[in-house]
């Protein structure tokens, strides 16, 4: 009792504080207003409006959680964060430094750098990242964009900063209040949280898309002829023509999204054993031995621009990419099936590695939207 | 002894139904346990087995597409559930013991006369691709979908091969079957009863040495081309001896 009569004595009299300072700043014409609360953000209007998201007809349906439709004003804010240092600890690392347009998003690096130094594996295109529903990053470990969204602010390599922080710097910061006012209508600066954030930056990430505007698409839709030597790389990536070699790339490569939702050991770590793998990738996450060295294939999109290759970055050029898996890959007890020795001529090759640039969709990484808006 | 028990158990199970002479509103539990085993052995990948010809294999990836599988009533059969991906990939033995668990709920309580399920998606639905199809539906895992044969892979079998027994695997096999023709319902006539408030657990089972019996893996070790069906069709006629159910 004693102690709840001493705060009600100290709210009176910081109130008796508060109306003499308004009525000096104010010269008394509001002293008779209704008191706004602290971080009050409901004058800021509140008008949700659906983002309709152009999807290739051959896609899967882009699915968005009940609790997280793309609008407008959500996007935005996405993609502000999504750019934005300020989400790391010293405010030099972004999520567009690993994932920048002009690469595809990714970076260019074999193994990325964070704040505090290199991280483990390269970076991951993130174009149609919006289509994975089987876990997201290399080995899996997010099942939702929502949740990816999260974890690497708090990585202590990639943005080595802690929710917490970054909640107390968005709170303060002169704009994002509003914004996250605008896309989630949030009544006051104390309710942005993480989960927003990574909602927002869940719908920007949803909205890169790329699927229609290729050599590959526009042939596929009879708009367009390609070379001979691309139609033969074609005819082997999917094995399509059974009087050419199986070059086995469509097994995890498949259209339309050139990945699957599935998982492979693509031989590039030797292993005696199930266990002795150096990276163990979605085996670490699911507790499954037979799934250690098993990595999510990355999309063939754009993958020009995407080099170095593989989790590790280990190849530097598609051409290296061509060869390991031509070669068969290094052996371990769960390395795919589909992994062995192929008998392709150099031409054959080089056949495979036409068709991969007909994969290539430019306007990706030019569009407006996409770009960062600082 | 133990089989002896179990009929003794099952019968008991029967008479307590047939008590029971409106069991319509009554639901009970169905668990199946899909397991695969190699000549009578639960089936672990990455380990060797003996194959034909002096060969041996391992097996590093076994799933299968199961669609309509249903109990059997005369009449009115009832559908259990409409298309799960039954993978049957397991990395040590107690997991390959325990099997691929589908647990159905809700069932309506009596005997029925068997039980049925495809291997693979009827013609109808083969004639839809995994965009058609929402991402929480299996269907939508373009893993299972081949684009040039414009068919659902309905059973993946992978492994390696020791051509020539000297203890090193050298031939690596993709055998998928697909297409609307190799489409495959199989029907067990056991009887079966479903309990109210109860769960009744019965085994598939899939012998891998059985699917793979006349099957040339050195010859055929992939089966990409829609012009040579031949090796998977063994595969698809071997089903019907290589799949038993167990109660």
């Amino acid at each position: 009792m004693m102690k709840m009569g001493l705060q009600l004595k100290t709210i009176r009299y910081a109130g008796f504080i508060g109306v003499l300072l308004v009525g000096v700043i104010s010269c008394h014409d509001s002293i008779d207003e209704p008191q706004i609360p602290a971080g009050d953000l409901t004058d800021i209007p509140y008008n949700p409006v659906p983002y309709m998201l152009d999807v290739p007809a051959d896609f899967p349906a882009l699915e968005q959680p009940n609790d997280n439709p793309m609008t407008v004003d959500g996007i935005l804010l996405g993609r502000k964060l999504f750019y934005d240092p300020l989400l790391s600890i010293d405010s030099t690392v972004s999520c567009a430094t690993c994932h920048q347009p002009s690469l595809s998003f990714s970076d260019g690096l074999a193994l990325s750098q964070g704040v505090n130094g290199i991280t483990r594996r390269g970076s991951l295109s993130l174009i149609n990242v919006g289509f994975h529903y089987s876990g997201l990053f290399w080995d899996g470990r997010a099942k939702t964009l929502e949740e990816l969204a999260l974890i690497p602010i708090e990585d202590p390599i990639e943005m080595g900063e802690s929710w917490d922080s970054v909640e107390l710097k968005l709170r303060n910061h002169d704009g994002y209040p509003a914004d996250f006012r605008k896309a989630f209508g949030i009544e006051n600066v104390s309710m942005v949280d993480r989960y927003l954030a990574a909602k927002a930056i869940a719908q920007f990430l949803r909205t890169l898309v790329s699927g229609q505007n290729s050599r590959y698409d526009r042939y596929l839709r009879g708009e367009i002829l390609l070379e001979e030597n691309e139609i033969n790389g074609y005819l082997m990536f999917f094995n399509i023509d059974p009087s050419l070699p199986d070059a086995q790339c469509g097994h995890c490569h498949n259209a339309p999204l050139l990945s699957t939702n599935d998982y492979f050991n693509n031989g590039l770590q030797e292993s005696p054993d199930l266990y002795s793998f150096r990276d163990p990738g979605l085996g670490a996450i699911t507790g499954i031995a037979g799934q250690n060295g098993f990595f999510k294939p990355p999309t063939s999109r754009n993958l020009v621009f995407t080099a170095p290759y593989m989790h590790d970055g280990s190849l530097k050029t598609l051409e290296e990419v061509v060869d390991h898996y031509t070669s068969g890959g290094k052996n371990s007890p769960n390395k795919s099936s589909f992994l062995f020795n192929l008998v392709l001529t150099e031409s054959q090759k080089s056949d495979i590695l036409a068709f991969l640039l007909t994969l290539t969709d430019s306007t990706t990484l030019t569009n407006p939207a996409y770009q960062s808006p600082f | 002894m133990k089989l002896l028990n179990f009929i003794f158990f099952s019968l008991l199970i029967l008479g307590l139904a047939s008590c029971n002479d409106d069991p319509a509103d009554t639901k009970g539990t169905v668990t199946l346990h899909f397991k695969a085993v190699y000549d009578d052995i639960p089936l672990q990948m990455f380990n060797n087995r003996p194959f034909e010809n002096g060969q041996t294999l391992e097996f590093t990836h076994l799933s299968m597409i199961i669609s309509d599988l249903e109990l059997l009533k005369q009449g009115s059969p009832e559908l259990l559930d409409e298309v799960e991906i039954v993978n049957l990939t397991f990395d040590n033995t107690t997991a390959a013991e325990a099997g691929y668990t589908l647990t159905i709920s809700g069932v309506p309580t009596g005997t029925y006369d068997g039980m049925r399920f495809g291997v693979g998606v009827p013609a109808d639905v083969n004639a839809k691709k995994p965009a058609d199809f929402s991402s929480g539906n299996p269907l939508s895992n373009t893993a299972y979908y081949w684009t040039p044969w414009s068919s659902y892979i309905f059973m993946k079998t992978e492994g390696r091969l020791d051509t020539i027994g000297n203890g090193t695997t050298d031939l690596g096999f993709a055998l998928h079957t697909g297409s609307d023709a190799l489409y495959n319902i199989l029907e067990a006539n056991i009887p079966l009863t479903v309990q109210d408030g109860l769960e009744t657990t019965m085994d598939i089972v899939i012998d891998y040495k059985k699917v793979l019996q006349g099957v040339d893996i050195k010859a055929n070790p992939q089966n990409h081309s829609p012009d040579d069906i031949s090796t998977i069709t063994a595969i698809v006629n071997n089903l019907a001896i290589a799949f038993s159910l167990v109660l």
